[in-house]
Parts: C-alpha cells; structure tokens; sequence
C-alpha cells in the first residue's frame, strides 16, 4: 500500500484485498462483485429472452430445460445477489449522503438479516408455488 | 483548476445518477420478480402468457421503464469500476461513449424484443 503511494499508482484490483480490512470493505468488495455477477446475468437473461422471438415451441421448449436443479441453483444465486446488492445499495446510498454513517455497521448487519430473511421467504413461496 | 471541478462535478453527478437509479430498481425490480416468478404457477410464464402480460400497456411501459433504469444503473458501475481499476484520465471519455454506447444497443434490444412478443 506505501509503496503504491509512493510510486502514484494504484493496483487495479486494490478494492479486492481485504487484508486486516473491516467489514465495511467487505461489504464494498461484495458489492462490486455481485454488480459485475448481475451485468453478466442481464445479458444472460436477455439472450434467453430472445428466445421468445423464436415463437411459441422453442421457449416452452426451453421452459421444459429450465425446471433442472442447476437453473434452480443459479435462480437462487441470483436471488441471493440482487438482494445483497439493493440492500447494501440502500446502506451505501445512505451513507454517501451523510446519513447513518455512525451506526453504518449497526445497519449493515440489519439489512443483511433482512437479506437472509427475504431469501427464505422467497425459497418457501418458491417452493409451495411448485 | 477549472478541469478539476468539472470533473469533480461530473461524478457527483454520475453517483447522484447511480443512486437514483438504484432507488427507482427497488420497485420496479421486485415487481418484475414479483409478477413474472411468483405470482406465475411453475415459476416461469409460457409464451402465451407472457404475451398476454407484455400485451397490457401499462405493464409494456413498466417492464421498458425497468430495462432502462437497470441498464443505466447497470452502466454506471461498470464505468465506475473501469475508472477505479485505473483507467487513464485521456481514456476516460471513450470509455464513457463505450458504455453508453453499449447501454443504448441494450435498451434498443430489450424494447425491439418486448415490441415482437407482445405483437
């Protein structure tokens, strides 16, 4: 870290290393991954979007492969990112007005227990829909 | 010293942006969960159902609402990651065009894809 001072440059992937960081920079570091993870799943839902504009057979064909427990797995991952992601959005864009930073930590534990609270209500609604 | 402020007032700008949009994603983004994965038996809509869905107009203009304001949101933070990872100031304003230009070819995309389903 010194010597990238020094030299006045910054190593690309500096936000990653959370060494002797707090939970602050955790959250910051899994924010950004689930935002790259959630642009690369937009271009994946849109290509399998697209497939409706082959008509009817090939998306309910398609909707047919989707039931496996891989598409499920990944539904869930997804889930479980979009919900940390706006949840810690609200804590950063928070935060980046001045408001609540003292209690900063206080609200990130809160909103990631409401983030594991919404996960299972959603996989218990998931699951009783069929 | 100038340079300096427009820069600094231009990402403000862009961090008020970003978080606009992500206020604006809460809604429309559980909405779209909501009626499109849990509200649908089987989780997922078929393709005559979600013709009858896009067919509403006021679900049509939500669901395009929500494509452009993830898309921005979505857009931003790439750009902002590629700015913090060190991009060179001089480069700056292309990846800016890059972005944006690979913003408005989504957008265009998911309304071209909403127009034919929903035909």
């Amino acid at each position: 870290m010194a010597e990238e001072m020094a030299s006045g440059r910054r190593r690309p992937t500096r936000w990653l290393d959370l060494r002797g960081r707090h939970e602050g920079a955790w959250a910051y570091a899994l924010n950004r991954l689930t935002g790259i993870g959630l642009v690369a799943y937009l271009y994946v839902h849109l290509g399998v979007l697209s497939l409706l504009a082959h008509g009817p057979s090939t998306w309910n064909s398609f909707l047919a492969t989707s039931k496996a427990p891989f598409f499920t797995a990944l539904d869930a991952l997804v889930l479980l990112g979009v919900l940390f992601h706006s949840l810690n959005g609200i804590r950063l864009g928070l935060t980046g007005v001045g408001a609540a930073v003292r209690w900063h930590q206080l609200l990130l534990r809160s909103l990631m227990a409401l983030a594991v609270v919404l996960f299972l209500v959603a996989g218990l609604l998931w699951s009783i829909r069929g | 010293m100038r340079a300096g402020f427009g820069v600094e007032k231009r990402s403000t700008l862009s961090w008020l942006w970003q978080a606009a949009t992500g206020v604006l994603l809460l809604p429309l983004l559980a909405l779209h969960i909501i009626a499109n994965h849990f509200v649908v038996t089987g989780g997922e809509r078929n393709f005559a159902e979600v013709a009858s869905y896009l067919g509403n107009p006021v679900i049509k203009v939500l669901e395009v609402l929500f494509l452009v304001v993830v898309t921005s949101h979505a857009m931003l933070g790439v750009r902002s990651i590629l700015f913090d990872m060190g991009v060179p100031r001089r480069s700056r304003p292309a990846v800016s065009w890059a972005v944006t230009a690979l913003g408005v070819v989504t957008v265009a995309y998911g309304i071209w894809l909403t127009i034919t389903i929903s035909r």
